[in-house]
Formats: structure tokens, sequence, C-alpha cells
């Protein structure tokens, strides 16, 4: 979530990728940005990497 | 710890809730709170994480952990004060609609903070384009009400008045919001004062530990439950038939995949988020996943965030399971919901052939209408839910004409809907036949036939499963559609929504207008069946042809009774 230096409004909501939760301040250690994408997690990079060469070997 | 007091501990706690409920229920002011129940309460460690909860609406029951635990990480909880009660309905930061508004109250005991007193519940009137909001045609959230971040309305004890102000200016009911704010603040007043003294009597280290204990035996009777499934993946489908503004379907794709004593449930390949208002936000495709697996898991585990450990929820993000600012969600929480659970109950039927059933009817036929009371003067609004049938499941038939999965909502009684607001109830029954045949049949949805007597009204709508039907199971059958036709007065014909106004839905509109003699028929979808046809006992089609559930023609060409 980036808020106005303010604090008084949400100037984006960020959110995981793959999961698509909020990732919050506390939350800025564990993510991961890839392709100019944010994930929570390596577990969410990981799982979204994995879905997508199971979907690509299941459309062969 | 032994089971003993454990168990004690969270009998208590649910107690507390459903105290709170009850209270909630009795003092407030619309039918959607003192009829339908459109509520739960619960109470949550200061982490958010979920202790209990009053069994009263499962979408919120499931949307609770994630509304917490966003709330959490916008307050300082350093800041919290005895006697605050902090507001909060933002559908982007864990909400589930902007109707949902949640009260919470920190509470402590000798100056620690130990906790919050929670109460959710769908106020009926937000704001926004249409009165009694859902607005069928709403295309951001703009239109769909206020939106409030979490604020606190009182502080240390008192009003902050300036918020009240703020909250009930922007609002066709005040005084009814103002009644329903301050019954959903007496519940967790209640929740505070019972929480705070369970953990004086038994000491805060106590209190602690048996919280702790209950969450990790929850989690433990969920993992053992998970671990009955066979692992694998399992995928299911289904639609939203359209989204109020165009005739496009919405996909919700489903696969969950099942490892040992844990699951995922991974919404990849959902369809982009609609421009309609069905889209769910991420609290709902929480919550419609845990009121999933609630469903098909034994029914006495105690639901707190230990039971929900096991799952993992993915919903990517700009799609019709998890909505980006502006996007419009407000039907998403009573339509997209029913339709994500089943989904996810459908994957998992082949894996849980014995607790599995079809789909309910899946939509709560939302009837919202406000006017100006000839009487008084003032503004009244009302939602009304319509029940559903209910899916036929692996022992038994389906149940006729009960608030849908994610609703748990009774509709308002014929004559409290009569005395409170202009309408005359003209027929009010089950539709025989629509239940989906079946080894064990679908439940059969319901029929409300209502006159407007006397007062100019506008009238929306939010419902769904008018095209596509609700589907049956392991070879059973789909159960009957939606329906909804108006009748203006003087006139013999019955018209549907698009051809009276010409309205791109059928069942998703905003603010048709009402006049005295108007009469509207709204028909709600039914259950879908489970197993063959060719399995149902005999006994039971003659049975179901004397009480006139099915016809005579069903009985002989779809279940082949012989005369
Ligand atoms: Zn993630």
């Amino acid at each position: 979530m980036k808020f106005a230096p303010n604090k008084l409004y949400v100037e984006s909501y960020v959110k995981c990728r793959n999961c698509g939760v909020l990732i919050y301040d506390a939350g800025r250690a564990d993510a991961v940005t890839k392709d100019d994408a944010i994930y929570c997690s390596e577990w969410c990079v990981d799982w979204e990497a994995d879905r997508d060469r199971r979907r690509a070997a299941a459309a062969e | 710890m032994d089971m003993v007091s454990l168990n004690i501990a969270g009998g208590i706690l649910v107690s507390i809730c459903r105290d709170m409920g009850v209270t909630l229920m009795r003092t407030s002011y619309s039918t959607i709170f003192s009829e339908s129940l459109d509520f739960t309460c619960g109470l949550a460690l200061p982490s958010g994480e979920l202790v209990a909860t009053g069994d009263f609406c499962p979408s919120m029951i499931g949307g609770m952990p994630l509304l917490l635990r966003s709330c959490v990480q916008e307050i300082d909880l350093a800041e919290l004060e005895e006697g605050d009660v902090i507001l909060h309905n933002d559908p982007y930061r864990g909400g589930l609609h902007t109707p949902e508004h949640t009260f919470f109250k920190p509470v402590f005991v000798d100056g620690a903070l130990i906790g919050f007193s929670v109460a959710i519940g769908h106020i009926c009137e937000v704001g926004g384009m249409a009165p009694a909001g859902f607005a069928g045609e709403a295309t951001e959230v703009f239109h769909e009400g206020l939106r409030v971040p979490p604020v606190k309305i009182k502080r240390a004890g008192k009003d902050v008045d300036d918020v009240w102000r703020l909250l009930l200016a922007n609002v066709r009911t005040p005084r009814y919001n103002y009644g329903d704010f301050r019954a959903m603040i007496a519940a967790v007043d209640l929740g505070e004062r019972r929480m705070a003294d369970l953990a004086r009597k038994h000491g805060i280290e106590s209190f602690r530990e048996h919280v702790a204990a209950l969450m990790d035996y929850s989690e433990r009777r969920m993992r053992a439950e998970i671990a009955q499934i066979p692992d694998g993946r399992y995928t299911f489908e289904d639609y939203m038939e359209d989204d109020g503004i165009t005739a496009d379907a919405y996909k919700i794709r489903v696969e969950v995949v099942v490892e040992g004593d844990g699951l995922i449930v991974d919404y990849h390949g959902s369809s982009p988020q609609a421009r309609g208002p069905i889209n769910a936000t991420l609290g709902v495709a929480w919550g419609a996943a845990y009121n999933a697996i609630l469903q098909l898991t034994d029914a006495s585990i105690p639901k707190n965030s230990g039971c929900f450990r096991p799952i993992r929820v993915l919903a990517p993000p700009g799609t019709v399971v998890n909505v980006d600012f502006p996007g419009p969600s407000v039907g998403g929480n009573t339509e997209t919901h029913c339709r994500i659970a089943n989904t996810v109950m459908g994957a998992l039927a082949p894996g849980l052939r014995d607790r599995s059933a079809a789909t309910d009817g899946a939509s709560h036929s939302n009837f919202l209408f406000g006017g100006t009371d000839r009487r008084t003067g003032e503004f009244f609004c009302c939602y009304d839910l319509t029940p559903v049938g209910w899916g036929g499941r692996s022992f038994a038939d389906g149940n006729d004409a009960v608030g849908g999965i994610n609703g748990n909502c009774p509709h308002i009684p014929v004559e409290v809907f009569e005395f409170r607001y202009p309408w005359h109830v003209e027929e009010f029954r089950l539709v025989d036949g629509t239940g989906g045949p079946g080894q064990f049949r679908g439940g059969l949805s319901m029929s409300k036939t209502v006159r407007c007597t006397d007062t100019e009204m506008t009238f929306s709508y939010m419902s769904d499963r008018q095209k596509l039907s609700p589907w049956g199971i392991h070879g059973g059958q789909d159960g009957g559609r939606a329906e909804l036709f108006i009748k203006r007065a003087g006139s013999e014909d019955w018209l549907t929504i698009t051809q009276a106004f010409n309205k791109p839905s059928p069942s998703k509109f905003a603010n048709v207008p009402i006049h005295p003699g108007d009469t509207i028929r709204i028909t709600s979808p039914a259950g879908g069946g489970w197993g063959p046809v060719e399995k149902r006992d005999e006994a039971s089609v003659r049975e179901d042809l004397l009480d006139g559930f099915i016809t005579p023609e069903q009985a002989v060409e779809i279940y082949g009774l012989r005369p």
C-alpha cells in the first residue's frame, strides 16, 4: 500500500501479482520484484512459474 | 491443555458472539438486521486473528480474517484507547462491499490490549446511485456509496461527532443508519465487556493460552479433514451470466490443489474484472473459499483463524475475483461469492463424494426499493432477500427455499413486510417442478408476487441465474432458473425488466420507477440434483408427486414413473 506522505489517502493499492494480497509496510521485507511486478513472497513467484509451466505443458 | 477446559473456553467465546448478535438484532432499526440477520459478530486478537464468531452470516465469517488483518496494519495499536470504536467498509482494504460495515472495539484488561470485539453487518442504505444500495448498473465504487477507511467513530468512550455528521450526511435514511450504527456499537460494547470479564476472571495469561490452544486445535481438526481428501489437482468452472452493463458472461475458474493436510485454492484463469458490479473483492474471494471448505468439513470445528491456516487462497488482482480500485463490487458479495464457493465445492466433489452437493440456486435475488413515506414524509429504504433451493446431497434432497449458502439470511416475514412497507404480498409460494432432478432432488425455489399499494418508489435489483441454470452433480440435472417480471398498473402483461425498461440485464439494474398498482413477481433459482435420476427410489418420486413438488409430466418423462 502506498500512502500519501501526509497519510491521509492511498496513492496506490499494492497487490501481489499471484495471490492478490495487499502489501503493507510490514510485508515489504518478504516482497519480491520480478519483471516489473511485485509479489508478496518467493513462494508466490515460484508458484506462478510452476503454474505457467504446468499449463503450457498441458496445452501441448 | 485438557479438552474439557478447552471446550468450555471455546463455548464461552462463541456464546459471547451469539449474545452480541442477539443484541444487534433486537436493537437495530432496519429489517435487514432485525428480520434478515445480515450480520455476524466475532472476537479477535490484537494481531487481527479471529478467536471466535457467531454462526450468523457465512460470507462475513470467512471475510473477517482478511478484513481484520488489513485493518490492524493501518491502525497504530499503541494509540488505541479504552472506549475507542473503529468503523470500516472499504472494499479494497479487506472489505466485502460498501454496505458491509465493520465496527471494532479494542478490549483492554489492566491497560493491556488483549483483542478486539467485532461486529460486521450490511447497512441497508449507504448513499450512491440507488436507494438501498446494490446499484446493478454501477461502473465504479463511487456509484456504490460512501467508502470509509478505518476511522474512529468513538474515541475514549465519546462519539466523534464530526465523523457521525459526515457519515449521516451522505445517506438517504440518516435516522435509520444512526439506529443501526448504535445497534452495532451496542454489540461490540457487549463483546468488549464479556471478553474483558473472561480474561479478568481467569487471568490474562490463562486467557491467551486457552485462545492459542483453541486456534491450534481448530487447525489440527481442519488438517485432519483435509488429509482425508486424496492428494491431487481439482478444477471446476462456472459463470456469472452478465455484469449489468453488457450481456457477456464472466468465468470463475478454480483449481484446488490438495497436498497432504493443506490445500491451495487458485483462481488464476478467471475472467478479467467486469465493468459492472459483480466483481468480488479479495475479502470475498477468501471468504468464499473458506465458506466452501467449511461446508465440506465437520461442522463442529471451532470457527477461528486456526481452521483457516491450512488453506491458501490465490486471487490475481484485476480479475472478477479480486477487484482493483475503482472497480465496482456491490454484487460480488452476494452473487459472485456463492458462485465462487460453489465452484470450489464443485471442484472438490470427486474427492469428497459423500460430502458433495450440487449447487444451490446461488443468487439472493436482492430486492431493493426506497421512497418517501406518505404519512411521515421520511425517506425509507428496504433490502430484502429471496430464499433459494439448495442442491441435492449424497444422502438427501436439497432443502427447499432457504437463504443462499453465503447469506444464511431469512427473508422478511410477510406480516412485517406489509406492515413496514407499501406493498401487498399477493402470493408467496414454493415453485413446483423446479428442483434439479436426480437421485437426490434439488430443493425448490420460491416465488413472491408483490403489488405496490400507494407510494411512488424506485426499485433496484441484483441477481443472476436467469440465463445459466444451477448445475447438478454426479449425473444430477440442472435446477430451475430465476425469473423477474413486472406488470404495470392497468396492464395485464407480465414483462421482463429488459422489455419494460430497455435495461441491458434482466437481473441487475438500478432505479426502475414503481407506481401504485404496479406488481412485481420474483422467482428465485432452485437447487441442482445429485446423482442420476434412474437411481431415485420410486417411493420418493411418488411422494414428490403427491406433495406437488414435481409435475405429473416430470414423474413420467424424467423419473420414468409408470402409472
Ligand atoms: Zn502472493
